[in-house]
């Protein structure tokens, strides 16, 4: 009877201390409240600005003024407001890095997994196969993908993804290297774990921190990914509001209207940044060695 | 006036610990408190912990994980890292100087030269890059003023010293085995002809046949040389073989000292008797240990009276609430237990005093 | 041989590693037997392969050559499943509990991980229930269920180990230095535990250590270790009574003894640990023993019997009838 009572207290218990740990960090609390601006925005965008009239049609007369009481970050070459732009790009560009990044960390982190506890052979195969994506630029290695399954939101995320696997690969590997010569996974040997449980169990959520800092820093290179293929036509086609695809615009139009690429640059920035600061938090909350 | 000091002097538990034979003090350590302040409490390290070492006496610290040993060690040097860590009061006097109120680079001067130490891990206390005898003579040359040769010739008596064959002096440390690698951290302490030696778990990283051989050469060295030490340790066995005088440290507190003989025959204080019976002996075969209950306080709530209490199967209720003092119970042997203080009567504990070992 | 008591018996057990500059010879023709509900303490110094030996026993490291009979069964010879079988019979508990409890996990996670890895329990409740009950066991408090290995000191965690093995109700448990890393006062609790608990459950232990002074009081037979074989084997008191081998001698005249009366008298040994790596043949001592002579190299030595149960690979042994005599 008190075992029931004493487990769901445990469950509850464990994300609560997680809870409790996140909270004492400060900068991670202000990480996660930017992140749940930017989250609220998007999730509300229809709310605060319609996506036909401000984000799509284009108005000459409009185009390229600077930030006034009307268009708080002023509007773009052919007259749209970038505010509008920037919080419906946020529906694509958000959910579309973090499932990038999540695929890769998924599948990155299982390989790595498997190379570091695995024998050599299985190693080497799978290392010398992630050396060969490593060694081929990953923008590269995402047009060379996109443009053999063919163009589409979905095979650019895809590619983004496979290209973002070998650096996960190499950092789980390289964790689970040390981590399984730790006498604890000899313990779990001895009392007949399987390796499924052994990885899933023992190593990975030893291995947290680094996959953590990998997949906060990654979710940077993929939106910037996104823009690239974007600009070159391979992912998300142009009325579509997008912030890589708006900052590789306004470039050109930097020296006149600087707000055209400032703008956009800063959204990515600031999502960067929070994620950053959340992951760091993170790292950190999940370590049971660390007091309350 | 006179008659209220003379009084005082006449009780024992108000004066500092005077030694039997009285050598002069070379290191004196008194109330010393150390602290460390961590974020979210502290943790009282060293609590007014007394302690002196005679010329050419060697002294054994003896203490479990946390009771304050090392931390007393790297204060008489200076070497506590602030933060965390504070120290909060007391006096450490070492050869009629306050080490505690030193500059920085008079206890440079001090360190190495007058005062060396000895870490427990001699796999990490040389440096990989450097050959075995210029780590040495790097010692020399940084407290005495000699030539690279004399420096070199000097690092080499040195090596001979501690029975390492001069030829060896080129050699790297990873072509040295553990015992031979703590061999040589011993010679680099005893370079500068030191007054005193910390010995910090000399040999608890040993294998037992080497530490037999490392323990022999420094009760070789301390006749030979006549430097003081202070050997910190949690072996009872090592102490026994290698210093003349042993205190027993609990919970940052000095809890017994004596002579050796005086100690390891009667120990009064229920930790110590409590630690004795907790090594099994090669001498008579038991069936039970007899540990002592329970684990140490957490050091950052200490109990408010005999911080032993807890586990004291002879505690009462006074023990809970009073502090008791270093009481002498004959010879040089001082205890710190209400029991021994005359507070209140333990026959039991009397008993097993008597009974010795 | 076919003693219905023996429930463990290792015959010419190698095991040999590839290092870069040779093989190391770590286990290299080691036989003994254990007989059910008894002690052996198996002794030596730091890369002497006692812990391989244990490792070899759980079937964690692959043997070279020989055979582990356990009940009859040879565990070199098992399949996986075999293997995972066998896990419910035979435990270990491992040295540093420090690095052999998963930081990531609770103590009850910990203990309760065997039961649900080999499906002794059918529901959370059933689990919680018997983890409950192993905690009371080996004597922790159940308000530390939900604690972490962190905040556990170093006689809790070994405990928490303890525990673990304990839980599928083996008949043996390989113990590797179970308490040289705790303090002396926690060392005697635990030793007292194991004690109670081999009483209690007719365990059988395989006792690896270095320390004598333990040993002694723990085993009821023991078997001296050095670069990979056994140099002498006998009852516990016996040993230390009248030991043989020139090396169990210098062995147990190291021990520091905690005594103001008795001071040691080291039996000397000549220079340092030699390599196991390809070792000559001969007795591996040889070089530093004072006794050695022209037999003492050249062709490999076996135990030999003297009676009492007394086994020794000195090939002088009985002739070198005093010991512990300070040179």
């Amino acid at each position: 009877m008190t075992g029931k009572v004493k487990n769901k207290n445990k469950k509850k218990s464990q994300a609560a201390a997680v809870w409790r740990r996140l909270k004492k960090n400060k900068m991670a609390v202000l990480g996660l409240i930017i992140l749940a601006i930017i989250i609220f925005f998007a999730v509300f965008a229809d709310v605060f600005f319609d996506y036909e009239t401000l984000v799509i049609q284009q108005n000459a007369s409009l185009k390229l003024q600077p930030p006034s009481a009307e268009h708080w970050l002023g509007t773009d070459e052919v007259g749209r407001d970038i505010l509008a732009r920037i919080v419906h790009g946020a529906r694509i560009s958000l959910p579309v890095a973090f499932a990038t990044i999540a695929i890769a960390t998924v599948v990155g982190g299982l390989l790595g997994a498997i190379a570091g506890y695995g024998s050599r052979r299985v190693d080497d195969v799978i290392m010398r196969v992630m050396d060969i994506f490593l060694a081929i630029p990953s923008i590269l290695l995402s047009i060379a993908l996109v443009s053999a399954m063919g163009t589409s939101v979905t095979n650019m995320m895809l590619a983004i993804s496979i290209s973002n696997i070998p650096p996960f690969a190499r950092i789980v590997r390289s964790a689970v290297l040390t981590i399984k010569n730790e006498e604890y996974i000899e313990a779990a040997r001895a009392i007949g774990a399987s390796d499924k449980r052994i990885i899933l169990k023992h190593i990975l959520p030893n291995c947290m921190a680094p996959i953590i800092v990998q997949a906060t820093l990654s979710i940077a290179g993929s939106i910037l990914a996104i823009a690239s293929l974007s600009f070159i036509g391979l992912g998300i086609s142009p009325p579509t509001p997008e912030w890589g695809s708006m900052v590789s615009t306004g470039r050109q139009y930097f020296r006149a209207a600087w707000w055209v690429c400032a703008f956009p640059g800063l959204a990515i920035m600031l999502t960067i940044l929070s994620l950053n600061l959340l992951g760091d938090g993170l790292r950190d909350a999940l370590d049971p060695k660390l007091k309350n | 006036m006179e008659e209220k000091k003379q009084h005082k002097t006449a009780l024992p538990e108000k004066e500092p610990i005077p030694s039997a034979q009285a050598p002069e003090a070379l290191l004196d350590i008194r109330g010393l408190r150390v602290e460390y302040h961590t974020d979210e409490d502290v943790v009282y390290a060293v609590n007014g912990l007394d302690l002196t070492i005679g010329k050419g006496e060697s002294l054994g610290l003896v203490g479990e994980t946390g009771a304050g040993k090392t931390t007393t060690a790297l204060s008489v040097l200076r070497l506590i890292a602030d933060p965390p860590g504070k120290i909060m009061g007391g006096e450490i006097w070492f050869e009629g100087e306050d080490m505690l109120q030193a500059k920085p680079a008079r206890l440079r001067e001090i360190r190495g030269s007058k005062i060396s130490v000895i870490f427990q891990d001699p796999m990490t206390s040389l440096n990989p890059v450097y050959s075995v005898g210029d780590q040495i003579a790097e010692v020399i040359h940084q407290h005495e003023k000699c030539s690279k040769e004399e420096g070199r010739r000097k690092a080499g008596d040195m090596l001979e010293m501690v029975g390492i064959p001069r030829a060896r002096y080129d050699e790297y440390p990873h072509q040295f085995s553990g015992g031979m690698k703590q061999r040589v951290v011993i010679a680099m302490s005893i370079a500068c002809s030191p007054e005193l030696i910390l010995a910090d778990e000399p040999t608890t990283a040993l294998d037992v046949t080497i530490q037999a051989q490392v323990l022999e050469l420094m009760n070789e060295l301390k006749e030979k040389l006549r430097t003081s030490l202070l050997l910190i340790t949690h072996d009872l066995g090592v102490v026994a073989q290698v210093c003349d005088r042993v205190a027993i440290m609990y919970a940052g507190e000095i809890v017994e000292s004596g002579t050796i003989a005086e100690v390891f025959d009667h120990p009064h204080h229920p930790y110590t008797i409590g630690l004795f019976g907790s090594i099994p002996s090669l001498d008579e075969t038991a069936e039970k240990l007899k540990p002592i209950q329970g684990q140490m306080p957490d050091p950052t709530e200490l109990p408010e009276g005999c911080a032993f209490a807890p586990r004291c199967p002879y505690a009462t209720e006074a023990c809970r609430t009073h502090k008791p003092e270093m009481t002498g119970v004959g010879g040089t042997q001082m205890v710190r237990c209400l029991a021994h203080q005359g507070v209140f009567e333990s026959p039991e504990l009397m008993e097993e005093v008597r009974h010795g070992r | 041989m076919a003693d219905k008591d023996v429930i463990l018996e290792v015959r010419d057990l190698k095991k040999y590693f590839k290092s870069p500059t040779g093989t190391l010879h770590a286990v290299d023709g080691v036989n003994f037997s254990i007989r059910r509900g008894e002690t052996l303490g198996l002794v030596g110094e730091s890369g002497c392969g006692k812990s391989t030996i244990g490792r070899l026993i759980l079937g964690l490291h692959q043997a070279t050559s020989g055979e582990i009979l356990f009940n009859g069964q040879d565990i070199c010879k098992m399949n996986k499943q075999q293997l995972h079988d066998l896990r419910k019979d035979l435990q270990i508990i491992f040295q540093d509990p420090f690095s052999s409890l998963n930081p990531r996990m609770s103590i009850g996670e910990i203990i309760g991980e065997p039961l649900r890895i080999h499906g002794k329990v059918h529901s959370r409740t059933e689990l919680d229930k018997e983890v409950s009950r192993l905690m009371d066991v080996v004597g922790l408090s159940a308000r530390l269920f939900n604690a972490y290995p962190h905040e556990l000191d170093g006689g809790r965690r070994q405990r928490v180990g303890i525990a673990r093995a304990l839980s599928l109700k083996p008949q043996f448990i390989v113990c590797d230095e179970p308490v040289s890393s705790l303090d002396v006062s926690i060392q005697a609790q635990v030793l007292n535990l194991l004690k109670d608990l081999q009483a209690e459950f007719h365990l059988t232990y395989l006792f690896i250590t270095h320390d004598l002074s333990v040993v002694k009081f723990f085993s009821d037979k023991i078997a001296v270790m050095y670069l990979g074989q056994l140099v002498e084997t006998a009852d516990s008191a016996e040993l230390f009574r009248q030991p043989m081998h020139p090396y169990s001698q210098a062995l147990l005249s190291a021990i520091p003894i905690p005594s103001s009366r008795q001071k040691m008298q080291r039996v000397k040994l000549i220079g340092e640990l030699q390599s196991p790596i390809d070792p000559e043949p001969g007795c591996r001592f040889a070089k530093r023993c004072l006794y050695a002579q022209e037999g003492c190299t050249g062709r490999d030595l076996a135990l030999r019997g003297f009676g009492n149960g007394h086994f020794c690979a000195c090939c002088r042994a009985g002739a070198l009838h005093e010991p512990s005599i300070s040179e």
